[in-house]
C-alpha cells in the first residue's frame, strides 16, 4: 500500500508538497487507508439510498401482501423454468399453501406467475419526504399484462411487509438518528468542554465533575428509565426526537473531555499567547487560532462516535423501550426478530441486523482512516 | 432369519401402521361419563382400591381409611393409565394441570352442574337459599375431614370480612353461609339467586379453605398476641396479606396449607414449584385405583412466551398451552415432526379474541361524545379487514366476529355475531365525515369537530391471545379511514391500574365469559355492573350501579339516541349512568333473579340485542384455534377440546386422569 502512495506521490516536488493546505494534506492520507475509503463510499450509498428510500424502496412501509405472510426471500433470474434465456431479469411469484399437518405456510414458485423487472418504472404511490406525490421506483415487476406483480428480494415479515422496503425506511431512522445526536454531542461537547479548558478554575471543576457522574452512570439502566419516563401520548416523532436527546446528553462527555485537554494544551502554547498579547479578543483567539487545531480531531470523534449512536437505538428499540411501533427503525424491525420463532423458521427477519453490522462497520473503519488521516504528526509516506 | 419372516412382519408392520393412522383420522370421543354427574364406587360395584406404589413406604393409613365413603369413579379419556412418573410444566399451566375440585363442577358440554365435593345440593324453590350436602369421609390433604365449616370460614370470615376484602361484590353482598350439620350448610340469599349455582361450580374452588388450618392467621379465631407473632414470624404486615399470600400458594409459607387438589404442594422456590400426590385424594378411576396417576410434578417459573414456546416445541415439556399462541402452531409443529411432542389444536371459547373497548366514561368529554356516538364505533368496526386478520394471524381457521355468547350457549343467535361486521372502507369514511370528523390539515388524520388533533391512544396487556399483532394491523386499518391510533403496551400491573381507575381511553382483552356457565351471571360486555382489570369501558357507571345498586325506575329500552342524557357524576359513587344502561343493569337483575329459564332466557336475549344495536365493544376473530402442546409420554389428553377461563380449560378432561407412559 504504502508502496503505491509513494508511486503517485514521489514525482512531487518538496515545493509542491509545500504548497498542500492542511486539508489536502489530510485527503492525501486519508486516500491511503483503501478500507477507510470503501467504508465512506459504502456509507454515502447508504444515506443516498435510505434517503431517497421512497424511490429505491420497492413498497412503503407499512404495504402488507397478503399472498406473502412471512415469505423467504425471491430470486432474481435470467433463465426460466425451461432453460430460455431472458436479457431482462424477471422472478416467480409464489402460490401459498397452509400445510394441513404442520400448519406451516409453503411457498412454491409458481411459473405461471412471471414478474419481469422494469427499472425506473411507475408503480405504489408514496409521498417523497411528505412533499408531494409521486410513484416512481428504482424498479417495478410486472406480469405479462402489465399488471404489478410483486418481488421480495429480503422475504416478508409478519404482517406480509416486504423486509428491503423496512430495512431501507428503518436505515433512514437509524442513520440519522446517529447524526442528529452527534450534532447535539458535538455541539454540547464543544461548548462545554471549550468553556472548562478555556476558563479553567471553577467552571472547570464544576464540568469535570458533572462529567464524571455522568460517566460513572451505568448507561443501559439509565435510558432505560430516560425513555421509560417519555409520555405516552407522544407521538411517534415526538419520541424519536426525545430518544435522540437523551443519547446525545450521555454522549457529550468523553468529547467535552477531549476538547477541554486541547484547550488546556492550546492555552500556553507560544501563538495562542502571542495572538493574546497583540490584542486578539477571546472569540478570534478561539475560532482563528484554536479551532482548527482541534477540529479534525474533533470531527474524527464524532465520526467514531455515530456507530455508538446506531448501536444505543437499537439496543434500546430492541428492548422495546426505544422508538416504537409505527415508527420503523433498525432497533424496531430486530425486535420483530426477537424470538425462536424467527431463527427457526423464518431467518430472513434478522437481516436488518446485517444492515446494522455493515453500517457499524463502515462507520468505525471511516473513523479510522479519518483518524490517521487528520493527525498532523502522522506524515509517514507523504515524505 | 428366513426371508419369509421378515416379509411377514413387515407385512405386520404395515398393516399395524394402516390401523394406527385410521385411528388417528377418526373423529374422538369423549367418554360419556363426562356427561352425566360421577358415579361412585358403590354404584359400579367396585369394593376393592389400590394405591400408587409411591404412597406405599410412607407412614399413612390404609388406602380405604384414607378415601371416602363412597369415592367418585373418574373415567378416563380411553384406557385407565398406570401410576408414576413426574411431569414438567412451566407455571402458567398450573391452573390447568391440576384439577380444582369444587363443591360442584362443570360437564364437558358446558350445559350442566354436578355435584363434586357435594353429594347433592338444592336450589331452594324461590331461589333464595342453596343448600349443599358434602359427601361423607373426604379429606385434607393432612389427613382432616372437610366439614361444612371449611366453606363458611371462606364465606363468613374472608369474604365478608371488612378487613379482607374492602369491597364485597353484588353477587356476594348479604349473602350468608349457614351451617346445618358437619356436612351440610346453606347459602341464605337476600333476593333469589338461582346463578349462585353457576358460580359454585366455576369458581367454587376458592370457596373454600381447611379451616383448622387457617383459624390460626384470623383474627376471629386467635387471640390478638398470637396473631401478631404469627404474622411477624411469616414476615407479612399483616393477617389479610399472610392468609392471601399462603391462599394463593405465593410463598414457601404455603407448602403446609392443606389442599382436596389431586396434588399437593411440597416446594415453592421463586423459580420452581414441585407437587406431589395427595395421599387422601378423593376421586378413584374405574378400577378402584386412587388417582391421580401421575406421582409429582414440577413447574418452573418461565416469563417470557417466546421461551416457553421454545421449551414446549423443544420437548422439554409434558403440557404446556395457556400462553401458546395460534401463531406458534408452526413452530410447535416442528417438534412435532420430530417426534417429541404432539400439538392437540383445541377452540377457544373466547367469542372474540380481541374486543376493542371504548371507555365512555373518560375524563376528555371530546372522546367521550365521539364514543357515544354510534356511527363512530360502527365505523371503527367497518374499517376493520377481520378477513385479512383471519388470514394473517389465525391460518384461516378463526372466525371473524363481534362479541356475543359462544355458539353452544342456549342464548346464541347467528345474528348476534354479525352487526356491522363487514369490511367496507367507503362506508366508514362515509359514517366519519357524516358525524363531522374531517382531516383538517391535510396530514391523513382525521381532527375533532373543533379541529384539535385527534388521537385515541389504546393501552393493553399483550398476553394470551394474539392481541399485539392483532392491534397492529387494526392500527393500519383505522389509519386507511383517517383514525389516529396510538398503541402502548403495558405490564399486568399497569393494566390493572389504569383501567379499574378508569384512565385508559381504550383498552382491550378477549371476551370469554360467553357460555351459559357465565354469560347470565356476568354479562359485562354488555351490562356496567362491575369493575375489573379487564374493562375499561364503563367504571363510573358499573361503581354506580355496585354502589347504589337499587332498583331505578325502568324507562323502555332505547338505544343509541338518548346517549346526551348523562346523569350526574357523584364522587366515589360514580356516574349515574344513562337511562339505557340502567335499563341493562335492571335487566340484568331480573336474568340473575328469575326463577323462570324461559324468562332468563327472553331477558338474557334482550341484553344481547342491545349489544347488536349498539356495538358495546367492538370485536374482531373468534372461536381460533389453539394449540395445547402435549408431551410423547403424556397420555389421555384429548386431541380436541374448549379452551377458556369459563369452563377453567382442562377441568372437564379431568387432568389427574392423565397419564405418562415412557413406552419402550
Amino acid at each position: 500500500m504504502s508502496d503505491v502512495a509513494q508511486a503517485t506521490i514521489a514525482p512531487e516536488s518538496p515545493a509542491q508538497q509545500a504548497l498542500l493546505t492542511p486539508s489536502q494534506l489530510a485527503w492525501k492520507r486519508f486516500k491511503r487507508h483503501r478500507l477507510a475509503l470503501i467504508s465512506g463510499l459504502f456509507l454515502v450509498i447508504l444515506y443516498l439510498i435510505t434517503g431517497f428510500a421512497e424511490f429505491f424502496a420497492p413498497y412503503e412501509k407499512t404495504t402488507r401482501n397478503i399472498k406473502a405472510i412471512y415469505a423467504p426471500p425471491m430470486s432474481i433470474d435470467f433463465f426460466d423454468t425451461e432453460g430460455n434465456f431472458q436479457f431482462r431479469p424477471f422472478t416467480y411469484g409464489y402460490t401459498l399453501t397452509i400445510d394441513e399437518v404442520t400448519w406451516a405456510r409453503k411457498y412454491i414458485e409458481d411459473p405461471k406467475q412471471k414478474f419481469d423487472f422494469y427499472f425506473f418504472s411507475r408503480g405504489e404511490s408514496y409521498e417523497f419526504w411528505n412533499l408531494f406525490k409521486a410513484d416512481f421506483h428504482f424498479f417495478v415487476v410486472k406480469d405479462e399484462d402489465g399488471r404489478l406483480g410483486y418481488f421480495h428480494l429480503l422475504g416478508t415479515d409478519q404482517l406480509g411487509r416486504d423486509v428491503l422496503s423496512r430495512v431501507l425506511y428503518g436505515g433512514r431512522v437509524s442513520l440519522s438518528i446517529g447524526l442528529i445526536g452527534i450534532g447535539l454531542t458535538l455541539f454540547l461537547g464543544v461548548l462545554l468542554g471549550g468553556f472548562a479548558g478555556y476558563i479553567g478554575g471553577f467552571v472547570d471543576r464544576v464540568v469535570q465533575r458533572i462529567i464524571e457522574v455522568i460517566q460513572s452512570l451505568p448507561t443501559l439502566p439509565l435510558w432505560m428509565s430516560l425513555t421509560a419516563a417519555l409520555p405516552a401520548h407522544w407521538s411517534s416523532i415526538r419520541v424519536y426526537f426525545g430518544v435522540t436527546l437523551i443519547l446525545s446528553f450521555f454522549g457529550w462527555t468523553a468529547l467535552a473531555r477531549q476538547v477541554r485537554g486541547r484547550f488546556l494544551a492550546l492555552r500556553d502554547e507560544d501563538f495562542i499567547v502571542a495572538a493574546r498579547l497583540i490584542g486578539g479578543g477571546n472569540t478570534r483567539v478561539i475560532f482563528k487560532h484554536m479551532m482548527p487545531n482541534f477540529m479534525s480531531h474533533t470531527i474524527t470523534t464524532a465520526t467514531l462516535a455515530v456507530p455508538g449512536m446506531i448501536l444505543g437505538e437499537t439496543a434500546l428499540s430492541f428492548l422495546g423501550i426505544g422508538l416504537r411501533p409505527p415508527i420503523v427503525s433498525w432497533g424496531v424491525l430486530m425486535k420483530e426478530a426477537q424470538n425462536y420463532q424467527v431463527i427457526v423458521m423464518t431467518p430472513w427477519i434478522l437481516f436488518p441486523g446485517l444492515f446494522v453490522v455493515l453500517a457499524v462497520m463502515a462507520y468505525n473503519l471511516l473513523g479510522d482512516g479519518l483518524r490517521d488521516a487528520a493527525d498532523p504528526h502522522n506524515i509517514g509516506g507523504l515524505k | 432369519m428366513s426371508h419369509l419372516t421378515t416379509k411377514f412382519i413387515i407385512f405386520l408392520l404395515g398393516v399395524l401402521w394402516t390401523f394406527s393412522t385410521n385411528a388417528e383420522e377418526e373423529k374422538e370421543q369423549w367418554p360419556i361419563e363426562w356427561y352425566e354427574p360421577f358415579k361412585t364406587a358403590s354404584e359400579i360395584g367396585l369394593t376393592e382400591f389400590q394405591q400408587s406404589p409411591y404412597l406405599v413406604d410412607q407412614d399413612l393409613p390404609p388406602i380405604e381409611e384414607r378415601l371416602p365413603v363412597d369415592p367418585i369413579v373418574v373415567y378416563p379419556l380411553k384406557e385407565t393409565g398406570k401410576y408414576g412418573g413426574t411431569a414438567h410444566i412451566v407455571n402458567n399451566d398450573l391452573w390447568q394441570f391440576f384439577n380444582w375440585e369444587a363443591a360442584l363442577t362443570i360437564s364437558a358440554d358446558m350445559s350442566s352442574f354436578f355435584p363434586n365435593l357435594a353429594e347433592w345440593y338444592e336450589l331452594s324453590e324461590d331461589g333464595r337459599s342453596l343448600t349443599i350436602k358434602l359427601r361423607e369421609g373426604i379429606r385434607w390433604s393432612d389427613g382432616e375431614p372437610l366439614k361444612s365449616d371449611d366453606f363458611i370460614f371462606t364465606f363468613m370470615h374472608l369474604w365478608h370480612n371488612k378487613e379482607y376484602q374492602s369491597e364485597t361484590y353484588r353477587l356476594i353482598r348479604g349473602v350468608r353461609a349457614i351451617k346445618i350439620d358437619e356436612l351440610t350448610f346453606r347459602y341464605d340469599f337476600p333476593r333469589p339467586r338461582p346463578l349462585f349455582v353457576n358460580f359454585v361450580a366455576q369458581y367454587g374452588d376458592f370457596m373454600i379453605d381447611p379451616s383448622h388450618y387457617m383459624k390460626q392467621f384470623h383474627p376471629d379465631f386467635t387471640t390478638k398476641e398470637e396473631l401478631e407473632a404469627r404474622v411477624k414470624e411469616y414476615d407479612m404486615f399483616n393477617w389479610t396479606q399472610l392468609v392471601n399470600d399462603i391462599r394463593r400458594e405465593g410463598s414457601e409459607q404455603s407448602v403446609h396449607v392443606p389442599t382436596l387438589r389431586a396434588y399437593k404442594l411440597v416446594e415453592a422456590s421463586p423459580s420452581r414449584r414441585k407437587y406431589v400426590r395427595n395421599p387422601y385424594y378423593y376421586k378413584v378411576d374405574p378400577e378402584g385405583r386412587q388417582l391421580p396417576y401421575i406421582d409429582a410434578f414440577s413447574s418452573e417459573v418461565v416469563q417470557e412466551h417466546e421461551i416457553m414456546a421454545a421449551m414446549a416445541s423443544a420437548g422439554q415439556l409434558d403440557f404446556a398451552a395457556f400462553q401458546m399462541r395460534t401463531q406458534d402452531i408452526p413452530l410447535l409443529k416442528l417438534g412435532e415432526r420430530n417426534d417429541i411432542i404432539k400439538v392437540h389444536i383445541w377452540k377457544r371459547l373466547h367469542s372474540s379474541d380481541v374486543a376493542i373497548q371504548p371507555n365512555y366514561n373518560h375524563e376528555d368529554e371530546r372522546l367521550q361524545e365521539l364514543y357515544f356516538d354510534l356511527r363512530f364505533r360502527r365505523a371503527l368496526s367497518h374499517a376493520i379487514n377481520r378477513d385479512e386478520i383471519n388470514d394473517i394471524v389465525y391460518f384461516g381457521e378463526g372466525t371473524p366476529r363481534q362479541v356475543t355468547v359462544h355458539p353452544t350457549s342456549r342464548f346464541f343467535k347467528p345474528h348476534y355475531a354479525t352487526p356491522f361486521l363487514e369490511y367496507d372502507p367507503e362506508k366508514s369514511r362515509a359514517l366519519l365525515d357524516e358525524i363531522g370528523l374531517v382531516d383538517v390539515d391535510g396530514d391523513g388524520y382525521r381532527e375533532h369537530k373543533d379541529g384539535s388533533p385527534l388521537t385515541i391512544t389504546l393501552e393493553f396487556y399483550d398476553f394470551e391471545t394474539p392481541k399485539g399483532i392483532t392491534m397492529e394491523l387494526v392500527l393500519e386499518y383505522w389509519r386507511e379511514v383517517g383514525i389516529s391510533l396510538n398503541l402502548k403496551n403495558v405490564n399486568g400491573d399497569l393494566q390493572r391500574e389504569r383501567a379499574i381507575a378508569g384512565k385508559m381511553e381504550m383498552t382491550l382483552w378477549h371476551a370469554d365469559r360467553v357460555t351459559d356457565i357465565l354469560f347470565p351471571l356476568f354479562p359485562d360486555w354488555w351490562v356496567a355492573r362491575s369493575i375489573s382489570w379487564d374493562r375499561g369501558m364503563w367504571n363510573d357507571w358499573s361503581r354506580w350501579y355496585m354502589k347504589r345498586g337499587q332498583k331505578t325506575p325502568s324507562v323502555g329500552f332505547q338505544p343509541n339516541p338518548i346517549w346526551h342524557l348523562k346523569g350526574e357524576r357523584i364522587k366515589g359513587l360514580g356516574t349515574e349512568p344513562p337511562p339505557a344502561m340502567r335499563q341493562l343493569q335492571d335487566w340484568t337483575d331480573q336474568m340473575w333473579e328469575t326463577m323462570d329459564e324461559a324468562e332468563r332466557l327472553r331477558i338474557g336475549q334482550q341484553i344481547l340485542e342491545g349489544g347488536v344495536e349498539n356495538l358495546w365493544v367492538i370485536g374482531t376473530v373468534g372461536l381460533a384455534p389453539h394449540p395445547v402442546v402435549v408431551s410423547k409420554r403424556l397420555k389421555g389428553v384429548p386431541l380436541e377440546g374448549i379452551w377458556g377461563w369459563d369452563n377453567r380449560w382442562t377441568l372437564a378432561n379431568h387432568p389427574h386422569t392423565w397419564y405418562i407412559d415412557e413406552g419402550q
